[in-house]
């Protein structure tokens, strides 16, 4: 979808993108010839098709939790308790899919929390691979 | 007055840059796949995924490099088939850790990670709509999963397909036209009508059809050591495509699948007509398209 200044017959610029509220984003653009800003208000159906794609709304924009497993993980091991990721970690893990991110980080955490790490590194990480075998 | 496509880039919403970033990851990812081999049939029941499960083995007995990738999202049923239970997602050096079985048959399913006592159900800000988004994220989440496992050096990945006919168009589309295709069917009409469609859906995509496998031809009886009919023979419906085998049900092998075994019954008809069968579709798929028929 792109937005087209009428008058200047310029496309305008995104300039911000607010996080979903109640299912709604709200879409700033700007005509950068006139000034000339607009927003678009979209509903919960649009909104959640969109983000279907797998993709975040705005360059910056905010998604909310895509795991489709929420209530699931509710109901785990609360092994996270005290279990820190350093950056190299953190880092690995951004490469799981977002919508099993969480399980991920539950089972490592688990991992660790099981093996008297009070961190997770790469180390970990690998440690946690031979154990499992892969 | 400029139209859309007087208009470069998107104005800003990343959206068409974030969907094309995901393409080229699975576009590179899938550098190291010698052969895409999606395994399917339109109609639900006829033994896609155990014969998916065995044909991969048998390709990899063979000297293959395979791995699987459970594409049904909602009955992923390779995990139990492989015997790969409650395995964590490990993000490793170069990607996400491909899980490997017994064989060594590389093995992603949302089975691995999700108990099957639960349903797979997104969350969503639109309640009540989900036949509106549902199946966009569906694929979407095959596409995160292909985009981030480090597939490596493979001869052969193998999609194991959710049913429906339209379910078959969709993933040919969506996987692209270097994935052939081998359906499933049972030896009844009522299953190769179904897998008849899938046959005239996948003549709109450029995608090759290697042909079809007769899966539950039969069943061996350990009391005659015969294999008996279990259907009604029927030839009746003509699916057009070159039939590549078929494979007699064994209710050792059901019971071996229900475990997770993977070394079960490899002296008996079932396991000899897999063996046969991974030769053909090898021979099959390293060979120049050809029309011909049953």
């Amino acid at each position: 979808m792109k937005f087209l200044c009428v008058p200047c017959d310029k496309p305008m610029r995104l300039l911000e993108a607010t996080p979903p509220d109640r299912g709604s984003v709200s879409l700033v653009y700007s005509c950068d010839d006139c000034g000339y800003e607009m927003a678009m208000l979209t509903n919960p159906q649009e909104t959640q098709v969109v983000t279907s794609l797998g993709v975040k709304i705005g360059a910056d924009g905010e998604s909310e939790s895509k795991c489709p497993f929420t209530g699931m993980l509710s109901e785990m091991d609360p092994a996270s308790d005290g279990i820190r990721w350093t950056a190299e970690a953190q880092e690995r893990l951004s490469t799981v899919p977002e919508f099993v991110r969480p399980m991920a980080r539950t089972g490592i955490e688990k991992y660790a929390k099981d093996n008297g790490y009070a961190e997770v590194d790469a180390k970990v990480l690998d440690a946690a691979r031979s154990h499992f075998g892969m | 007055m400029k139209s859309y496509y007087d208009i470069a880039g998107d104005g800003g919403s990343r959206i068409i840059e974030q969907v094309g970033a995901m393409q080229a990851a699975i576009g590179e990812r899938l550098a190291g796949v010698k052969h895409r081999l999606a395994i399917g049939s339109g109609k639900g029941g006829v033994g896609k995924s155990t014969l998916t499960r065995q044909l991969a083995t048998a390709l990899r007995q063979r000297g293959n490099a395979c791995a699987i990738l459970d594409a049904d999202i909602n009955g992923p049923t390779q995990a139990r088939l492989s015997g790969l239970h409650d395995l964590p997602l490990l993000p490793g050096a170069e990607g996400v850790v491909l899980p490997k079985d017994a064989n060594g048959v590389g093995v992603v399913s949302l089975g691995s990670w999700v108990p099957e006592s639960e349903a797979v159900s997104f969350d969503s800000v639109s309640a009540g709509d989900s036949h509106t988004w549902r199946a966009t994220r569906e694929f979407t989440a095959v596409a995160e999963l292909l985009g981030s496992i480090d597939w490596g050096q493979l001869d052969y990945l193998l999609f194991d397909l959710p049913p429906g006919a339209e379910r078959t168009f969709q993933f040919a589309e969506f996987l692209g036209s270097t994935t052939s295709f081998l359906l499933v069917t049972v030896p009844s009409d009522l299953a190769r009508g179904v897998v008849s469609r899938s046959v005239a859906a996948l003549r709109e995509t450029p995608n090759r059809v290697l042909g079809f496998v007769e899966n539950m031809d039969g069943y061996w009886c350990d009391e005659c050591h015969d294999v008996r009919p279990l259907f009604p023979r029927s030839d009746r419906i003509d699916l057009g495509i070159p039939k590549l085998g078929s494979v007699p049900f064994d209710p050792e092998l059901a019971a071996a699948c229900d475990r997770g075994e993977l070394a079960v019954g490899k002296d008996r008809p079932w396991w000899a007509a897999v063996e046969k069968l991974a030769l053909t579709v090898e021979e099959t798929i390293e060979s120049k398209p050809a029309e011909s028929t049953e």
